[in-house]
């Protein structure tokens, strides 16, 4: 009679403690992938992402989803192979968004004066989730790879465009046509990202005129399943703690 | 202070310095002095006022000329950019005209053309600027053109941005789309967190590791989660379908982002003066640069040499008295040109002229190194003047042969 209340009081302060350690790990690596996702996206996608006038029809669809899975598909192995957590994807597009809202609150809005709408992040969010739904109801990362990676790729433009269709309104600007999304670009001054830097529909896409957005996307769709494979394999070999055990 | 705080400020010094916009503004000296004598000679900047009302238009005219002799070390102009050196977004660019067609795009340079520009500005945050008009060359850098200070008063919340569609709507664009894009941000990570929330509620790493460990995994996973997730798929493929359908219904006539080259011809010049330089010394000691060249006067007006302008730095001759007040007092050396024979060239003669432009510019703006550049060779414009008042403009080059004052 005397025991039975100290059991349960240490049991709950066992679920107690492994609780406050669930948050104490949480929090640093919540903080890591932001840091290390973030600076990953601004070195691959860079101006794609951070200006009005670079989120093209063609190129902006193809690269942002290709080097966006990266992360996602690296800690959605790790999470879901140790932890049965079906998350990863959506965790690290979360941390991403986080992180390009400090910078571009702080860094291009309030320091540096551009307008919030010239430097509006996209939202990887919705392929994310896709990908996290996916791999909960298939259990597969094969499936994941085919299915989540396609979706992906795909639902980035339109995803996307919600955000972004207001800019492209046409306007006759000085005597020539512009979308509201070029004139931003030109009006704002950037000394250091002058026009011709915009790779905008060159290449051999270029000739599909009509069909460049859906054609990008199905580029992006499929392009997306060997890197996300590429990807959950370097998760793979990360999520481990062989590194740790050597202490 | 201890080590952390040392190394925190250290690290926030750093950081500004990454950061600062300042440096894209003062960059004017940072390319080699042979790129910036022999590229892009600005000449004739102009403000059109040196104070501006948020709201109210300032105008940046002038001119420049494309070397000839374009250093062989860089690639030929065939994409620049005229842009402004400036610390942000302070003024608002309206309108762009290159030898008076609009340009809002990048064209191509012809070699030994001279063009003529006007940048219309708005005031937009109130503050003082040093400004420069630039040029990006692609793959080349920036030459920058003469800075001067601009107050732009007034408050920055008064400022608008109004542009008009094809279909009829005024929008202001420092404002436009910017709260549409906001909510569809946050509905997308309202439903992250909702997700998220959905499975951080439950213990998360050491119980979950565990019961992975004893392969027990399947266990951690309800079919009720795998029903959410299904509903999921289903759930964000319609959210996307319906919010694409929406904007697209919106804004049926949306286009792509526009994009194209502008060729724009140079000015027509008459080129009546002349000039082959014989020979180019640079005196370290007195900071001069020695010229003497053969000047021939093809107009039918007796010319006389009134000033050099290397990387805009100007040399004047004070027999001409043609020294511009206005322009930046650390570019413009009033006395700094002599001329021998400082008499007008007759019409239809040539004649030898030794010209000595001296002054601690030349070191203070970083060109006295062109002595110790690969290229050697500098570049200069000429502005001769006839009794009339008209300007004869000849681009010059020659290597430059250091005088170390030793013997
Ligand atoms: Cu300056």
């Amino acid at each position: 009679m005397v025991s039975q209340p100290t059991t349960i009081s240490r049991a709950a302060e066992i679920v107690r403690i492994s609780r406050i350690f669930d948050f104490l790990l949480l929090v640093p690596i919540l903080l890591v992938i932001i840091g290390t996702y973030h600076l990953s996206m601004i070195l691959t996608v860079g101006d794609w992402d951070f200006w009005l006038d670079w989120k093209d029809r063609q190129w902006w669809p193809i690269v942002t989803p290709l080097m966006g899975i990266t992360f996602p598909a690296a800690i959605q192995y790790g999470l879901w192979k140790h932890l049965r957590l079906p998350i990863g994807a959506t965790v690290c597009t979360v941390c991403l968004l986080l992180g390009m809202a400090i910078t571009r609150w702080f860094a291009y809005h309030l320091w540096t004066n551009y307008p919030i709408n010239l430097v509006l992040p996209a939202t990887l969010i919705p392929g994310a989730l896709l990908l996290d739904f996916v791999l909960l109801t298939s259990r597969s990362f094969f499936v994941t790879a085919i299915l989540g990676g396609m979706l992906f790729g795909a639902v980035f433009y339109p995803a996307n465009w919600a955000i972004f269709a207001p800019f492209h309104q046409p306007v006759e600007y000085n005597s020539s046509l512009m979308t509201l999304a070029d004139v931003s670009g030109y009006s704002y001054i950037r000394p250091g990202v002058p026009e011709y830097l915009r790779i905008i529909e060159r290449g051999v896409l270029r000739t599909y005129d009509t069909y460049a957005t859906p054609l990008s996307a199905f580029c992006a769709a499929v392009l997306a399943v060997p890197l996300y494979g590429l990807w959950s394999y370097i998760g793979k070999l990360f999520s481990t703690t062989r590194f740790i055990d050597k202490f | 202070m201890n080590i952390l705080t040392k190394r925190i400020i250290k690290f926030g010094i750093f950081a500004l310095l990454l950061f600062s916009p300042e440096l894209f503004a003062h960059g004017e000296r940072a390319l080699e002095p042979f790129i910036r004598m022999r590229t892009i000679q600005w000449y004739d900047i102009q403000w059109s006022k040196n104070t501006v009302d948020v709201n109210q238009e300032i105008v940046l005219s002038g001119r420049f000329h494309v070397a000839e002799d374009w250093p062989n070390a860089v690639v030929k102009p065939d994409s620049a950019f005229l842009n402004l050196a400036i610390p942000t977004p302070v003024l608002v660019r309206t309108a762009t005209y290159i030898n008076g067609a609009i340009v809002n795009n990048s064209m191509a340079l012809k070699l030994g053309g001279d063009y003529d520009f006007k940048l219309v500005l708005k005031g937009r945050v109130p503050g003082r600027y040093h400004i420069h008009p630039m040029m990006n060359l692609r793959d080349i850098g920036v030459i920058v053109g003469p800075g001067m200070w601009i107050d732009v008063q007034g408050a920055a919340a008064d400022f608008k941005n109004p542009v008009t569609t094809l279909a009829g709507e005024t929008v202001d664009l420092e404002t436009y789309g910017t709260a549409n894009g906001i909510m569809w941000h946050l509905v997308w990570l309202a439903i992250a967190a909702i997700w998220l929330l959905w499975w951080i509620r439950r213990p998360l790493f050491i119980p979950r590791h565990k019961q992975t460990l004893a392969g027990d995994e399947d266990a951690l996973i309800t079919s009720l989660d795998r029903k959410v997730g299904g509903f999921g798929i289903i759930g964000t493929l319609m959210l996307i379908t319906a919010s694409f359908v929406q904007a697209d219904q919106k804004y049926p006539e949306s286009i792509p982002l526009q994009t194209g080259r502008t060729e724009i011809e140079p000015l027509p010049m008459k080129h009546d003066v002349v000039v082959k330089t014989k020979r180019a010394t640079y005196r370290v000691v007195q900071r001069s640069l020695q010229l003497t060249m053969e000047v021939t006067n093809k107009s039918d007006k007796p010319v006389e040499l009134g000033e050099l302008n290397s990387a805009t730095l100007r040399f004047f001759n004070p027999t001409l008295q043609r020294f511009d007040s206005n322009y930046p007092k650390e570019l413009a050396v009033e006395k700094g040109l002599d001329v021998q024979p400082n008499s007008p060239i007759a019409p239809g003669t040539t004649t030898t002229l030794t010209i000595n432009a001296t002054d601690v510019a030349w070191h203070n703006q970083k060109l006295a190194s062109i002595t110790k550049d690969t290229d050697s060779n500098f570049g200069a414009m000429l502005f001769f003047y006839d009794n009339a008042g008209e300007r004869y403009l000849a681009s010059i080059t020659a290597p430059v042969i250091p005088d170390f004052g030793t013997n």
